[in-house]
């Protein structure tokens, strides 16, 4: 078990170099796919994730970490998906039409990845449509969609009530963010959650997954 | 127009002469070798046409082309007030202050407490504005959350053309409602060849980091442009996120940018009433909040303000701003870092008065104490006047040792130039305590109530007032 122990250190150190090594080297000793991403993986970021709450590391620091565990992630995927292990969650993200505001939905998608979820990111200025076929396609387990304006937040109600006709808002868990949002806001249309930072992004999409 | 928006003082550079020419010739580099994305068509055909060299939505730009862009600039952009009578001159070392744009949230004056922004708090801001002596110049501060937000912006400029005087910096969501809101102006100004002649008006608008000049934001440069009337084009390099993570290469990327928009702006029309600025400014990576008064961003403003110098372009600048989430003492302590630090650089139009909660707050309490740190700091930027009469070599001999100053003419004649405040407390201990113990905020509150509740700035005239509503109205749909 030495050698996931490892794997956790040098995602802590935030060295995507090693990783991928390491991930083959545990893998030729015989250790499951699983364990390697539990034990190994997401230990690791999950010791980042505590550090970055309380404030001992940084942003960077953290996204170095979460490019580490992506590296080792790419191994092992093809293995997963054989052993049939369910992913983590698969999470489908953009920011809404008109809205060309990114960095904070970039930052929120980095950090889920880092945690192990799926994430595909739309890109910003993304249109209903793209994110229903999306959702669909995926078959995501969460729709992300961030606004940092106001004239913008209320096409996340339209997207809401596109996911409500097409018969998918039960299949998929929306959760919304970006400054001017708010929890009574997402409340109104129907958000499934809100969060006003990434390290909760990531938080509240543990929970509603495991509702 | 008064002295007293000159800086008298030698100017602050925070490059030297040969950084300067790095920087310079660096932002070339960038514009020849990386290029810009141009999202809008027409404006990659006009650069096309103008020289550049352009692959798909690619631009780049040959050194030379900016270099002769450059010898146009506009050494002076006058704007007026809304009777048209010249209100500021941005030129070199002039130094106005106004408020910023379109926070989601207010700070009630009455209550204390903090709540999305509406229209009313617009039309307050604005009289404040119209009331204080040191604000020269009006942005609309919230963004109104109880109209059709498809055209808040409309509704926005509406407020602030009907409760004061002052030129206005305004924001637009897009193209059709700029339009809209230029014949707003046209109207006000009695049509297009005044408005023209006599600004009272100026765009917000920005380039998208890095090196992106989107569609929308693109094509309201460009109308400004057209039409001749001053457009603020100011990006917001978010050191480390859209941008390098080091002060110098977020500086060239930045120049870059607004220098693209110069050259389109130029293309377009020589000489375009063009305001450089901006925004090169940092994140707090613990909390990942972007930070509106950090010493990087600061330090940033103030080289960026050198630039403008070295292209004489007017330089859109920031004060009175602060990240605290209230009105306290780091809210008062950040503006006043800034409004000294841009007044000692020479910043032209200086914006962000008011704002707290790193721009999704404006707060009255900000704005009345700003106006009287920007007075403390005029006196500051009016520097010393040496000659006879205040070198007093002849009263000296006279007093000489031992005498005393107070009851002599000079004293009495000279006093009044000493600067007084109007919020900021000098009196003594005792009286303090028995008069009101107020501290500066509670006073601040107070004084924002008393200009809400006795200022009446000079109305539209109906007729004019009733054709803007009808316009607006139009637009509602
Ligand atoms: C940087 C910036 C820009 C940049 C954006 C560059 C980019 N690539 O993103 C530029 C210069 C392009 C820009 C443009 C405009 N902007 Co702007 N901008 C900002 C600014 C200063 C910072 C935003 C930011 O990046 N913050 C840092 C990130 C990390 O924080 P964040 O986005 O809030 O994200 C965090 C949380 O919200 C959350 N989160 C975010 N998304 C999501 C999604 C999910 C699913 C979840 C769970 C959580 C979550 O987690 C993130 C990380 O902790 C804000 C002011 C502010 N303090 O917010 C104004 C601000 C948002 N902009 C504003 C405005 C008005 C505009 C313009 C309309 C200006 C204009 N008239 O041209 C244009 C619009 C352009 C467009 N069509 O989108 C206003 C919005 C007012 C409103 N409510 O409508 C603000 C508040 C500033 C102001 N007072 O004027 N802007």
């Amino acid at each position: 078990m030495e050698i996931l122990e490892e794997i956790a250190a040098e995602i802590e150190k935030g060295d995507p170099a090693s990783v991928p090594a390491l991930t083959e080297k545990a893998l030729s000793q015989d250790i499951s796919a699983q364990d390697i991403l539990n034990k190994g993986l997401v230990a690791g970021m999950d010791t980042i994730s505590e550090r970055f709450k309380k404030g001992e590391i940084f942003i960077p620091e953290v996204l170095i970490a979460a490019k580490a565990m992506k590296a080792g992630m790419e191994i092992i995927k093809p293995l997963l998906a054989e052993s049939k292990v369910e992913a983590k969650g698969k999470v489908v993200i953009g920011t809404v039409k008109g809205d060309l505001h990114d960095i904070g939905k970039n930052i929120v998608a980095m950090l889920l990845e880092g945690s192990g979820y799926e994430v595909i990111d739309l890109g910003n200025d993304v249109p209903k449509e793209k994110f229903l076929e999306q959702v669909e396609k995926e078959r995501a387990n969460v729709l992300g969609m961030s606004a940092l304006l106001t004239t913008t937040m209320t096409y996340m109600r339209e997207v809401i009530e596109s996911l409500e006709k097409a018969g998918l808002k039960q299949k998929v868990k929306v959760i919304i963010g970006g400054a001017p949002l708010t929890y009574s806001f997402a409340e109104q249309i129907k958000a499934d959650g809100y969060a006003p930072d990434a390290a909760s992004a990531v938080d509240l999409v543990k929970d509603l997954l495991n509702q | 127009m008064e002295n007293k928006y000159r800086l008298n003082i030698p100017r602050l550079n925070v490059l030297a002469r040969d950084q300067l020419e790095q920087i310079h010739l660096s932002t070339l580099e960038v514009l020849r070798r990386t290029g810009v994305a141009v999202k809008e068509p027409k404006a990659v055909e006009i650069l096309k046409k103008g020289g550049c060299y352009v692959k798909a939505e690619r631009v780049r730009f040959p050194s030379n082309l900016v270099e002769r862009a450059l010898r146009n600039t506009p050494p002076r952009i006058g704007m007026c007030d809304r009777s048209g009578q010249p209100a500021m001159f941005l030129e070199e070392n002039n130094v106005y202050f106004g408020t910023g744009s379109d926070t989601p949230n207010v700070v009630d004056p009455y209550t204390g407490k903090r709540r999305t922004s509406v229209l009313k708090d617009i039309e307050n801001v604005s009289r404040v504005v119209d009331f204080l002596d040191e604000i020269s110049f009006v942005m609309c501060s919230g963004i109104a959350s109880d109209v059709n937000p498809k055209i808040s912006d409309v509704y926005h400029f509406e407020a602030m053309v009907n409760h004061t005087e002052k030129p206005i910096v305004f924001t637009a969501w897009n193209l059709e409602n700029l339009k809209t809101i230029i014949s707003l102006a046209e109207a006000v100004a009695g049509g297009e060849e005044k408005l023209k002649n006599s600004p009272f008006v100026a765009l917000y608008t920005e380039p998208i980091s890095p090196l992106t000049l989107a569609e929308e934001s693109t094509q309201k440069l460009m109308f400004m442009a057209e039409k001749s009337l001053p457009v603020v084009f100011t990006p917001a390099v978010i050191t480390g996120a859209t941008g390098p993570v080091t002060l110098a290469g977020g500086l060239i990327q930045g120049n870059a940018e607004i220098l693209a928009g110069y050259v389109l702006a130029n293309l377009i029309n020589e000489g375009a009433p063009f305001i450089y600025g901006g925004g090169v400014t940092s994140m707090d990576m613990a909390t990942s909040t972007l930070c509106y008064a950090s010493a990087e961003f600061m330090l940033a403003t103030s080289a960026l303000t050198d630039l403008a110098r070295y292209y004489r372009l007017p330089m859109f600048s920031f004060a009175g701003c602060s990240d605290s989430n209230t009105y306290d003492q780091q809210a008062s302590l950040e503006g006043a870092l800034w409004t000294l630090l841009s007044s000692l650089n020479g910043g032209n139009l200086v914006h962000d008065v008011g704002y707290i909660n790193n721009g999704l707050t404006t707060s009255f309490e900000q704005l009345v104490v700003s106006n009287d740190v920007i007075g403390l700091v005029r006196r500051i930027c009016s520097g010393i006047e040496v000659n006879e009469e205040t070198m007093t070599l002849d009263l000296i001999d006279e007093i000489g040792p031992g005498g005393e100053y107070l009851t002599s003419d000079h004293t009495l004649r000279h006093f009044k130039e000493n600067w007084y405040p109007e919020l900021i407390s000098r009196v003594p201990y005792d009286r303090w305590e028995k008069e009101d113990k107020k501290d500066l905020g509670t006073k601040a509150r107070d004084r924002a109530k008393y200009i809400l509740e006795n200022h009446t700035p000079q109305p539209l005239e109906k007729k004019l007032k009733a054709e803007l509503r009808k316009i607006a109205e139009s637009r509602d749909r």
